[in-house]
This record gives structure tokens, sequence and C-alpha cells, in this order.
């Protein structure tokens, strides 16, 4: 077939020097005169004839010779399934022996604990068990399916409309996991060739979903307006001329990794501008956040409906399990046929349903809670600021109380090391449950580990001036050869 | 025996990109655009017919050259990318050479090339012009240039 090929070229570039050379020169065959012209068409002919009559074929792949399969086993090295597990990362949490209110037993011993985001102490709530248990005897445990097919239950129905009602919006949907809010979310509605501008402090839940969405991401600085603004006018202008194409802004009211609270209304504006919609995913401010606890829209004075998409766990403030979305009744519909989470998982139990319920009722009914974790709140940070070498990194309105190193010790695994440190010597010596920040190996977030402590209304004030003394004292014992 | 069961063929061709040229009248109606696109030449420009046929050949090249051997991919994202890294004519029939589209879209060019040289009676300079757009498209039509990239032209990053 290559000699056809050269044949064929060589006789082309024959006939074409001839052609050229003399447009209307005249060959001599057998004593007739032929012009050159025929002698080409003739050819073309003969070549599209040729062309016709070849068989059709699906081009061979090259088999590979012995050699080259041992060259290639010997070269290949599988690449392990996980990373390899570092010893000294290896860390055993405590395991609690009760409930995990304000106070809990660790150990045999009771401890208070600032590990658990029961922001408003419902954890035990009287009520709160009352509506478990009645949704117990009515419905029994689990739901038995996905939402759409048998796992539907009207109290169901009463959650997403409980919460609709509850924060101003037209329609909620539910989901069964908390963390898996977030990242069925993000790839219902962002897909392949849309763009997602997210805070580098976002949690894994919500990295994850950007994953998932496989959209393109871009980090901005966390909580920083002006790289935020900077992000979207290089975006914008970059994809000026592509239609077609979704454009979010993935953030968290209170950020998990660092407690800082959003700035809501400058966010507002900027998505005006640049024409981007808004996730945001209010699990830490959620019954936390504004004067009856409608989260970071009631906090910034921003109506609800400006937010195209809401998300929020309900194992914090509310003390039940699962997670809801909430917006307008379009972003809801879309989401109970497109959400992994909604349409593949069975649905959330009924009595997690009710509690919630149950947890809202007791919210607007009780609006002293919130006063009173923003006070407790306030407290623990008068009593933790001014310890040397550690410093706080949370908004003063933040329920998560995060302390970090005033100096790193150059690597996150040296910082963590010593925040372990602490913290276990904190709970061991002075009866008082803090946790350190949790990065693992998928973890893309980049910002400074630290401990963290969860305010709850449910502690005393002795409770906060506990904590607050024995990490002082702890600090000043672990920190005071270092610095 | 009566046929108990419906025997479903399997799709010929999954690519959505490509697929289109197995719809029936395809060709009819690639060929009237060629004739029509003719007629639309010499409407326009009033030239004679050997130069309209000269232009009608050139703009072929161009748009088939580009569309059929330069861009990769497709337009679509439910293939996840697997035909990134062809060119239309490469994704053409699942990659199956000298098929009855694949011979059909290399004789539209030698025709193409025979009608405008013999009615500009193969003058210059429209004979150049012809002969390099019909060697282009011909040789990028061989099946032994199957993910050929000479020189590294077109090659991917």
């Amino acid at each position: 077939m290559a000699s056809a090929v050269v044949n064929f070229l060589n006789a082309t570039l024959d006939w074409m020097t001839f052609a050229s050379d003399g447009p209307s020169a005249r060959a001599v065959v057998f004593g007739v005169h032929i012009g050159g012209h025929l002698f080409i068409e003739v050819f073309l002919l003969v070549v599209i004839l040729f062309l016709l009559s070849q068989k059709s074929y699906k081009p061979p792949k090259r088999p590979l010779t012995n050699k080259e399969i041992d060259e290639l086993c010997d070269e290949w090295v599988p690449e392990p399934l996980i990373p390899s597990v570092n010893k000294e990362l290896q860390y055993e949490p405590p395991v609690l022996e009760s409930a995990a209110g304000p106070h809990t037993i660790i150990n045999g011993k009771e401890v208070v604990n600032f590990a658990s985001a029961n922001y408003l102490g419902f954890i035990g709530h009287p009520k709160l068990l009352d509506s478990c248990s009645s949704a117990l005897a009515k419905y029994g445990v689990g739901s038995c399916g996905p939402r759409g097919f048998y796992g539907t239950i009207d109290v169901h129905l009463d959650c997403e409309a409980r919460i609709a009602k509850f924060l101003g919006t037209p329609e909620s949907i539910l989901y069964s996991y908390g963390l898996s809010t977030m990242f069925s979310a993000i790839p219902a509605f962002s897909k392949k060739g849309d763009i997602i501008v997210a805070d580098e402090g976002v949690h894994w839940g919500i990295q994850n979903g950007l994953y998932l969405s496989r959209s393109t991401v871009v980090y901005f600085k966390h909580n920083d307006m002006d790289a935020l603004r900077e992000t979207l006018e290089n975006i914008t202008s970059k994809y000026k001329k592509t239609k077609n194409l979704r454009r979010y802004i993935v953030v968290e009211a209170v950020y998990q990794n660092s407690g800082q609270i959003a700035p809501l209304d400058e966010i507002i504006k900027l998505k005006e501008k640049y024409r981007f919609r808004v996730l945001l995913d209010e699990s830490n401010s959620l019954g936390v956040l504004g004067s009856s606890g409608r989260g970071l829209t009631e906090h910034c004075g921003v109506p609800v409906e400006k937010i195209d998409i809401i998300t929020a766990a309900m194992g914090h403030a509310l003390a039940t399990e699962g997670g809801f979305c909430t917006g307008s009744t379009r972003v809801i519909d879309h989401q109970r046929l497109s959400s992994s989470g909604y349409v593949f998982s069975a649905s959330l139990p009924p009595y997690l349903a009710s509690a919630a319920i149950t947890a809202i009722d007791v919210l607007e009914e009780n609006p002293n809670l919130i006063k009173k974790l923003k006070k407790n709140i306030a407290f623990l940070r008068k009593g933790l600021s001014k310890i040397p070498g550690i410093t706080i990194a949370s908004n003063p309105e933040s329920p998560i109380v995060y302390l970090r190193l005033e100096k790193s010790r150059g690597s996150v695994k040296d910082d963590l090391h010593l925040l372990e440190n602490i913290a276990e010597r904190v709970l061991n010596e002075e009866s008082v449950f803090v946790v350190v920040s949790k990065r693992s190996t998928l973890d893309k977030c980049r910002l400074p580990v630290g401990i963290r402590l969860f305010v709850s209304a449910g502690h005393s004030e002795s409770d906060l001036l506990k904590a607050s003394e024995s990490l002082k004292r702890v600090v000043a014992s672990v920190l005071g050869g270092h610095n | 025996m009566a046929k108990l069961y419906v025997k479903a063929v399997p799709p010929a061709d999954l690519n959505r990109n490509t697929e289109w040229f197995t719809y029936p009248g395809v060709w009819t109606t690639y060929i009237l655009i060629l004739f029509f696109s003719w007629i639309l030449v010499l409407s326009v420009f009033g030239c004679s017919p050997g130069i309209a046929w000269t232009i009608v050949n050139l703009a072929h090249f161009a748009v088939t050259y580009h569309f059929f051997h330069w861009k990769k991919g497709t337009p679509f994202a439910e293939d996840q990318g697997i035909y990134n890294r062809l060119t239309w004519w490469e994704q053409v029939d699942n990659g199956k050479q000298l098929t009855r589209n694949r011979k059909f879209l290399t004789v539209v060019p030698l025709v193409l090339y025979l009608i405008a040289s013999h009615t500009t009676d193969y003058q210059n300079p429209m004979l150049l012009f012809n002969t390099v757009a019909v060697i282009v498209l011909v040789v990028a039509k061989f099946p032994h240039m199957h993910k050929v990239r000479i020189f590294g032209i077109n090659a991917d990053k």
C-alpha cells in the first residue's frame, strides 16, 4: 500500500509538471495525438475506481512484542489506593460515654464539652426527646427507602414546609445526611464547562461537591472580598464570549475551618455586578446568627431571596441529623430528580425530621437562647484573649472559637502534633474537651490548623471560665519551653 | 417460524459529532450544497463557470480541512472527553477505514478538482491552487494517515 501511495504521488507530480509546462502540449500514443488533459482525467478516474473498490477495515492495533510487554511490566509501579499513613499522624480520638451535651463523660470522668456543635443546647432537650419518642411509636425507626420510592413520610413534607416557613423561602428539600447536602446540591446544578469560584477555606464536604461537579473551580483568598472581586473580574473578562456558561460563588456563612463569617452583603453586591449565582452553606450559622436565628441573611440584613441556593446541616444547632437546601421553587424542584443525595439515598428517619420541626419550634419560642449563646461566645473570647503563643482567629460573633498558634512550627504535621498535645493535656488534667482541626489527605484547605471550641447556650459561666483558665495554664506549660 | 422477538440492531455510531453523516440523504445534500454554492458564486461575482468552480473548490477545501482534519474533540460533554484528541475524520465510523462514507468524502474533492480544472482548461494559476487543495485533502484522508501528526503539527500539547 505504501508503494501505491508513492507511485500515486510520483505520477501526480509528473503529470503536474507536464501539464504546467505545456497546457496544450500533446503526446503521441500509437500514432494518435492525445491532449494532456485526457491523461489527468483518466488517471483520476482510475484512482477513484480503485478507491471505490477497496474494502473497509478497522485499523489493527499493533500487538506488543513479548519484549515490550516485559519492559512495561517491569516499569509498572501501582499507584497506592490511599496515601501511606504516617505513624505520627495517627490519632486515637477520645470516646464519649454519654450524650454529647454541654457536659459529657470520657474515661469515666465528667468533662466540659466544647467539641460538639451543640450551639443551642438542644441535645437532651425534653421536648425533642418527647418528639422523637412519639415519632418512633408512630412511624418506626427508618424510612425504608429513597424519597422517590417508599421513603416519603408525611413528617418529611411537614419538615420541609416548616424549614421554608422559618427561613422565609418558598420551598425546601431534605437530605438524609448533613455532610452530603452540599456535595449533592453543587453537582445537581453545576456541570462540566461551568465555573465555580469558591473560598479556599471551605470544608471538605463542599470541596467534594466541587470535585464531583466536574466544573472549573477557582479558589480565592479566604474571606478576602478584594480577592473575590479580582477573581470575578478576571473570569468575567476571560469568558466574555462563552455562551451557556453557569457561574457560581460558593461560600460558607461561618467557616468550619477558621470561624470567620462571610460578609454576605458585599458578596451579594459582587454577585449582582458580575452576574454570578451564590451557594451559601449555613450549617454553622443557622440558629446562631441573626436575632431570631435565621442565619447569615438575617445577620447581614440581606433578603433571603437574594441567595440562589442555601444549604445547611441540621446536626448543629438543631441537634438532629440530615440537611436541607432551601430556595426558590425551581431550585428545589430541580434537585428532586438531579441531586444524588436525595434521589439515591434512603430518606431521613422520620423521628429526626420531627425532631427538627420541634427544634425550630423551641427556637422560635425561646429567643433568649440566641442571646445566651452570644453572651457565652463573648465571655469565652474575653477569657481566651491575651494567652501568649495563641491567638483567636475567628470572628467575634462566630460560635466556633478558633485558636491558632501565633508562630507555626514550620509544618502542618508539627503544628497538629503540638495542638493535639495541648488538647490531650487539657482533657486529662483539666477535664475540658476541645478538638484540633482534622485535615485528611483529601482536604485541599490550606488555612492554618488550630483548636476549635464549639460554644453552646447550655454552657454555664463556670464552664467557660474553667475552659479559658485551663487552656491558659496548659498552653503556658506546653509553649513555655518553645517560645 | 414466526418472529418472536424484535432484533434490535445496536446503533452504528454513538458519537453525536459524527452520527449525522449516517443519516439518509446526507450525500445528496452535500452535493446539492456544492452545486448551489457554485450557482451562488456565479450570480454574486458574475465570473466564468471555471472561476466559480475554482472558488467553490477552494472554499470546500478550507471548510472541510478545518472541520474534518484540524479541529479536535466534540462540542458535547456526554462523551467525557474520549474524543478530545481525535479529529472529526478520525472519529467517523468509529475509526473504521475505507467505509462508504469515507470513500464518498474522498471522491468529492477529486471530482471537484476534475470539474474545476477541466472548466478552467488547466490554466495556471487556478490549476496550481486546485492541485494543492486536492492533494492536501486527499492525503489527509489516506488510511495510513490515521492519527498521524506530521512533524507534530496540530499534535496535543
